[in-house]
């Protein structure tokens, strides 16, 4: 059985799949069935597969495709967008399928396209990815070749084109609604929902925005079917996913998964452990803006919902580990740093809540913290907690803030009481 | 009704609104920066949280901010529970750390929005200690001041300047708290309504540049209400004044806008706020004078000006009562000119001393005709004349010949809000509220359709669904196609394009189609709307629109909206003080020429009015010059004033008490605000002074005599004209037992201003007018009574306080009973669809068969307005003179871009900067209209011209060659 659908095709050798090698792997055959589909049908495969977006949110992805109109007389012109804006602290996983593995997303993405009736699909991809860009407009370049998008393949009035649109690098391009008006050259500020933007997205017309690593789950989930892609996980999800581990580990990188794998797995046995002997104070499971979680946390399987309730979130899963010998205060801190630049400047617990932080963390980082600064901080998290502000950005750069404030509270207040950083 | 629950108080409340405004509608302070009133929600800064509970069990409630929250049935919310007040108290404190503690030195101080949301969440103690972030500011032209230190990125400039305004030249650059409200580069804000960045900006980024050179504290501000001068919409004002501290100040200190729900609502033009400074330009007259016999030598202006010399107004006022003496004899002939920039009151007061018969409207033949046009066809039981509000709402524009972003600016600010109610449609599909502004702006939808027919290009045409851009007679054509096509769809076929092409229409397949889809838009849709006036000077042009209206009107079974932009604040109103229909300026120059003839002796009374921009220049001077004398009464010394026997200085809009009538048909007052200085006084008062010193004795002379205030002048117009009678409400009698006070409580130093001089205080005026002090003595409340003009409320010193005086959201202000209409007799059918009109130049194949042009005039609205002109700031924004050609025509003539051109009109020659731009019809040259360097020939407009590329012979003469 095939246990590893994501990476099966990528080697050690470090280069991307053409579409030859890809067809011999059987390549494209998710694609020819799905075409044998309904979008309705296929929407529901994928929704009782469980699949749920891999960009961190974790929403159902059939449910996500769900709330496009249906009537596509009356909606003719829809869109797809590949969200490849990869810019979440710590996270390295899109940029691998995209560089090893080109054909796969793009064989995602036609079955996405196919399903809600899109004929134009966009990939939005982070700047700096330059060699990802390469390779996919190359691929792009080979499938158009090959007809894979041409009316005669797929049956539809029009050939299905896909442009990748490189971003000029702005972390709030992730959030899909600022990504949507930065690709129609405004800037790139996140949109007022309602409308959501399966009704009123690109240029106002039904889109879906899909992470890179959920549409690469789509060609073996069509494939192999929703029983299938159930089994691949441990637990409560289904599927594998691209688990990561960063930090002072043996060996720092990324695998393939099944759902529900537990923490220490992850970190003990394909990360080999904490090198030079550290053990661990806590870890971040799922990239930059996720909350910080223990020690006691380890035989948490990683799952959408197992993660929320120990109070944190999979995101991700990329996970950054924390040893002892790392000061605490100086990662929130250069997270911080990282969030308060990366503000879109909308609204204001964000643009000036985040250099306020920052100013605060670097005050304790430098030893000139007071005690009534951990306080303003707890005071900073509430102003920037979900809803009281206007997207995610804030209130995920909040997180890790308050959970260190919980977690690492010992060392916050030493740099305060010895005026100096403990760690240097 | 939806009932809901706000610390524990019940509320009655309108279905659909978001929680925040039904607060403020409802007295509720709570704090908002992002929110505008007329420009919805967006949700960015989070000031106007409260807390919504899930049902009565839940105790705890969720942070919700209110302005993107519909109030639902039967909900409770808490704007008092301390989660919410401390997340308000910290997003106040987030908004504070960068703005700088400059209040002292900022003009915003003392009406600040920001200043009373901070004081109002009670914020107080600073916490961060961080370094401030500073930007560098940009010059951004005569009118706005920046200061982007004090921003805390409200949105509100960039919603406004280009979401609501259309404008282009001002953006939010940069990210994060980095973020910068300026332009690319620095440089003059171009869009017309740059102004109102003073008003939105909640705090001191965005200031009145005109005002800090003469600057008062709001509190010191004397201030009364007033109606915009400075063309036919009657945007309803609030000039500020204070009594000059020091020798170069003026009185007049600034213009702000004052609500007005069916006008201008909360907005103004630039033309509206900067022109104010006219009323202190070195130009302006203060002191009677009188001929010196001493013609100027090398006079700019032509022959005939002269120098004077400042005599006693009494000395003045017995010179004239001399010549009305003579008059009496019956052996003299005395004519009124009057005019449409001055007041019923004015003006009637005239063609009380001059009787009926001899008073003249200030205009052209041609401009009398075009308003004669636009009052039957507003007479017409077919016809409609459309509020502010109502443009806003139609759902199908056309506007035909009129340029309205430079003739009636905020009529076109109304038409951009009208173009997205194809959006609005689309939202109420989508359950989408009207006010979520930012979800609403990112709608797909159909354009509203929006037919701008013009000889150029207009500022508007980003938000019309089409244009149509041709000479005059093919805008009439094209007219008369919509209308053919109306009546096409009347005839029962279905199908507008059952019309024939037969094949002589001076019109191109695309533009028969467009008129047929024009046509269809206009009928089918809900609120249609016509537009069109008096700027492109063709009667033809304004009579099509008309005729389309009623055939719309006819077809929908129903009258229609129009818009008919009248050319100055009481053009409408002069119209109807005239005794018969051809009491026009060049009927006023026959009668004269034919006294001189038959030696009878001419007395020329002209008010305010400026002949040489009503008439070209020889005919303007042939008239003053078959006077034997010229009595003129103006504000500034101007080419008719230099020419005149006698002067008299009168008082400018917001210095005195008069009634005018706008495009419209509505009559408003305006109020001192404060009294002239020097000599100035009201012109009725000058003529009514004269009557008094002179022997004269007659029923009419001595009701002039007995007029004693403003009043009394408007009772005796009520009286005479039973048009007018309607006006009376607007009279407050001087018996009421109340006195508004002009000056807040707070006004300081009425002592100290004159100290140096003497230590006793002087004694205010006192207004004999209206129930107005000029102390802090006085009812003070807005809410009593709309006749104060300092809008304020406790906790509330900024603009945005006007909310606690409004009946609803953006509703009338409360104690405003119903509009003040002309009472004009609605005929069924009207006699102005078969006038003969005026001809007007025609050259329309001229340019390919004599080489001739048809000049057309070209309104701007920095430079076309006559005050506004002399107004400071404004007249540095002016372009310099120009003609504007499209490339065939220039290609045709050897003409280049940016080079100067010669064009001949008749015996006038003018060199001009030439302007070639694919925006301007063929065929035609667009002439500046009213620049002070080209009024004389622009009001011959449309004619034509020939033009030529300057030639070294021509390069001696600047100007005009005799």
């Amino acid at each position: 059985m095939l246990i590893n659908p994501l990476t099966k095709n990528i080697g050690a050798d470090d280069t991307a799949l053409d579409l030859g090698a890809y067809r011999n792997n059987d390549g494209y055959r998710g694609w020819l069935r799905a075409l044998r589909m309904s979008p309705e049908k296929l929407i529901d495969l994928v929704q009782k597969a469980g699949l749920r977006g891999r960009g961190g949110a974790g929403f159902n992805t059939g449910f996500k495709w769900s709330f496009v109109p249906g009537d596509r007389q009356a909606q003719p012109v829809r869109y797809l967008v590949c969200n490849a804006d990869e810019m979440e602290p710590g996270t390295f996983k899109d940029r691998l399928l995209m560089e090893r593995d080109p054909h796969l997303l793009l064989e995602g993405m036609m079955i996405a396209a196919h399903a809600i009736g899109a004929t134009t699909a966009y990939i939005f991809i982070r700047g700096e990815y330059h060699r990802a860009a390469k390779v996919l407009e190359n691929a792009i370049g080979e499938a158009e070749q090959a007809g894979l998008l041409t009316p005669e393949t797929t049956g539809w009035e029009q050939p299905l084109r896909i442009y990748l649109h490189r971003s000029s690098g702005n972390y709030i391009c992730g959030e899909e609604t600022a990504l949507l008006n930065a690709l129609e050259g405004k800037r790139a500020i996140p949109r007022a929902k309602p409308p959501y933007p399966q009704v009123s997205g690109l240029w106002g017309r039904p889109t879906v925005v899909n992470n890179v690593e959920t549409l690469c789950n789509l060609p073996h989930l069509v494939t192999q079917g929703a029983d299938w892609y159930r089994q691949l996980g441990r637990g409560e999800d289904g599927g594998t996913k691209l688990f990561g581990v960063s930090g002072k580990v043996n060996k720092p990188g990324l695998w393939e998964l099944p759902m529900g794998t537990p923490v220490r797995e992850v970190i003990e046995n394909h990360a080999g452990g904490l090198r030079d002997g550290l053990t661990l104070r806590g870890f971040l499971p799922g990239g930059g803006s996720t909350d910080f979680l223990g020690p006691q946390h380890l035989d948490l399987p990683l799952d959408y919902d197992a993660v929320g309730k120990a109070g944190s979130r999979l995101g991700t899963g990329t996970i950054t580990v924390l040893d002892e010998a790392t000061c605490p205060v100086g990662l929130v801190l250069n997270l911080s740093r990282f969030f308060a630049r990366e503000s879109c400047g909308w609204c204001t617990p964000c643009r000036d809540g985040l250099p306020w932080v920052v100013h605060i963390l670097q005050r304790i980082e430098n030893g000139e913290g007071t005690m009534e600064d951990l306080e303003l901080l707890r005071e900073h998290t509430i102003r920037m907690a979900p809803g009281n502000t206007f997207c995610a950005l804030a209130p995920g750069a909040a997180e890790p803030i308050q959970s260190a404030l919980k977690l690492f509270e010992q060392d916050f207040v030493d740099h305060i009481r010895g005026k100096a950083c403990p760690f240097h | 009704m939806p009932t809901i629950t706000v610390d524990g108080e019940d509320y009655e409340v309108e279905a659909g609104q978001n929680l925040l405004s039904i607060c403020l509608s409802r007295g509720i302070d709570l704090p908002y920066f992002c929110w505008h009133p007329a420009m919805g929600s967006v949700g960015a800064c989070r000031q106007c949280a409260v807390i919504e509970y899930e049902d009565d069990e839940d105790q705890q409630g969720r942070l919700v901010m209110s302005c993107m929250t519909e109030a639902r049935d039967g909900a409770r919310y808490s704007v008092d529970a301390q989660t919410a007040r401390e997340f308000r108290g910290g997003i106040i404190e987030n908004l504070m750390i960068n703005h700088p503690h400059d209040c002292p030195v900022c003009e915003e101080g003392g009406e600040c929005h920001l200043q009373d949301m901070t004081e109002m969440t009670g914020h107080t103690l600073r916490r961060y200690r961080g370094p401030k972030r500073t930007h560098r500011n940009q010059y951004l032209g005569p009118f706005i001041n920046h200061e982007m230190n004090r921003c805390i990125a409200c949105y509100r400039c960039t919603r406004f300047y280009r979401d609501y305004a259309g404008g282009t030249d001002l953006e939010a650059l940069g990210r994060n708290n980095q973020i910068y409200f300026g332009r690319r580069e620095d440089g003059r804000l171009l869009s017309g309504f740059s102004g109102n960045l003073v008003e939105v900006c909640p705090t001191g980024v965005f200031t009145d540049k005109t005002f800090s050179r003469h600057y008062v504290r709001k509190w010191d501000q004397q201030m009364a209400p007033s109606v915009c001068e400075h063309c036919g919409v009657g945007c309803n004002t609030a000039p500020a004044a204070r009594q000059p501290g020091s020798p170069g100040d003026p009185w007049l200190r600034r213009v702000t806008n004052l609500y007005k729900r069916d006008i201008n609502g909360y907005f103004l033009c630039d033309r509206g706020r900067f022109g104010y400074e006219y009323a202190n330009s070195p130009a302006r007259l203060t002191q009677v004078m009188e001929r010196d016999n001493i013609e100027l030598i090398g006079s700019s202006s032509g022959g005939g000006a002269l120098s004077h010399r400042q005599i006693a107004p009494a000395d003045g006022v017995e010179a004239f009562a001399r010549h009305l003496e003579d008059h009496g004899t019956g052996k003299h002939l005395l004519l009124g000119v009057g005019s449409p920039r001055s007041s019923l009151e004015n003006n009637f007061a005239l063609r009380t001393l001059t009787g009926a018969e001899q008073f003249y409207a200030g205009v052209s033949a041609v401009d009398l005709q075009l308003l004669q046009l636009v009052n039957s066809i507003q007479c017409d039981e077919r016809i409609r004349s459309a509020t502010t509000p109502e443009v806003e709402q139609a759902d199908a524009i056309l506007i035909l010949g009129e340029d309205i972003d430079n003739t009636a600016a905020r009529i076109a600010l109304a038409v951009r809000q009208a173009a997205q109610n194809q959006r609005r449609r689309q939202a109420e599909k989508l359950k989408i509220p009207d006010w979520q502004d930012a979800a609403l702006r990112q709608l797909p939808a159909a354009p509203v359709p929006i037919v701008f027919a013009g000889c150029e290009i207009p500022a508007l045409a980003d938000c019309c669904s089409d244009h149509v851009i041709g000479t005059p007679d093919a805008l009439v054509s094209f007219g008369e196609a919509v209308l053919e096509a109306i009546g096409a769809s009347r005839g029962g076929t279905d199908q507008g394009d059952t019309l024939t092409d037969t094949g002589d229409s001076p019109l191109s397949r695309d533009y028969l189609q467009l008129a047929r889809d024009t046509a269809r838009a206009l009928v089918d849709a809900e609120r249609p709307l016509v537009i069109s006036g008096c700027g492109a000077q063709h009667p033809g042009l304004l009579r099509t629109a008309g005729l389309i209206a009623t055939a719309l009107a006819e077809e929908r079974d129903e009258p229609v909206n129009t818009y008919l932009s009248c050319p100055e604040v009481n053009s409408l109103g002069l119209l109807q003080i005239l005794s018969s229909a051809d009491q026009h300026l060049e009927r006023a120059g026959s009668i004269m020429a034919d006294a001189r003839k038959r030696g009878i002796p001419v007395t020329l009374v002209v008010l305010e009015n400026d002949l040489f921009r009503r008439l070209p220049q020889n005919q303007a001077q042939e008239i003053l010059s078959s006077a034997d004398t010229v009595i003129a009464l103006d504000h500034l010394l101007n080419d008719t004033t230099r020419r005149a026997h006698l002067v008299f200085p009168t008082a400018a809009t917001p210095e005195y008490q008069g009634t005018v009538i706008n495009s419209s048909g509505r009559a408003q007052r305006h109020y001192c605000v404060y009294e002239g200085i020097g000599f100035i006084q009201e012109s009725w008062r000058w003529l009514a002074d004269a009557i008094s010193a002179s022997n004269l004795h007659s029923d009419t002379a001595d009701l002039v005599r007995s007029w004693q205030h403003s009043d009394d002048v408007s009772a005796a117009l009520a009286e005479a004209l039973p048009v007018f009678a309607e006006i009376r409400r607007l009279m407050v009698s001087l018996r009421d037992n109340f006195n508004v006070a002009r000056q807040s409580h707070r006004a300081s130093g009425r002592t100290a201003i004159s100290a140096e001089r003497r230590v006793a205080e002087e004694p205010p005026p006192e207004d004999t007018d209206a129930p107005l002090s000029f102390t802090m003595e006085g009812v003070h409340d807005p809410a009593k009574t709309t006749l104060q003009a300092v809008i304020r409320a406790p906790g509330w010193t900024s603009n945005q306080s006007i909310h606690k005086y409004l009946q609803g959201l953006n509703g009338l202000r409360v104690e405003r009973g119903a509009p003040t209409l002309l009472q004009r007799p609605q005929k069924p059918v009207p006699r102005w669809q078969s006038v003969e009109l005026h001809a007007c130049g025609n050259a329309t194949n001229g340019s390919t068969t004599s080489g001739r042009l048809l000049a057309v005039p070209l309104h701007r609205l920095l430079g076309s307005g006559e005050l506004s002109s002399s107004a400071e700031g404004i007249a540095s924004a002016i372009e310099p003179p120009f003609a504007k050609l499209h490339p065939t025509d220039a290609a045709q003539r050897g003409i280049h871009h940016g080079e100067q051109l010669v064009l001949n009109l008749g015996e006038t020659r003018r060199q001009l900067h030439a302007r070639v731009d694919f925006e301007i019809s063929p065929g035609v040259v667009g002439l500046p209209c009213g620049f002070p360097e080209l009024a004389d020939i622009t009001v011959r407009l449309p004619v034509a011209v020939h033009i030529k590329p300057v030639t070294a012979s021509d390069h001696t003469a600047g100007g005009d060659e005799p």
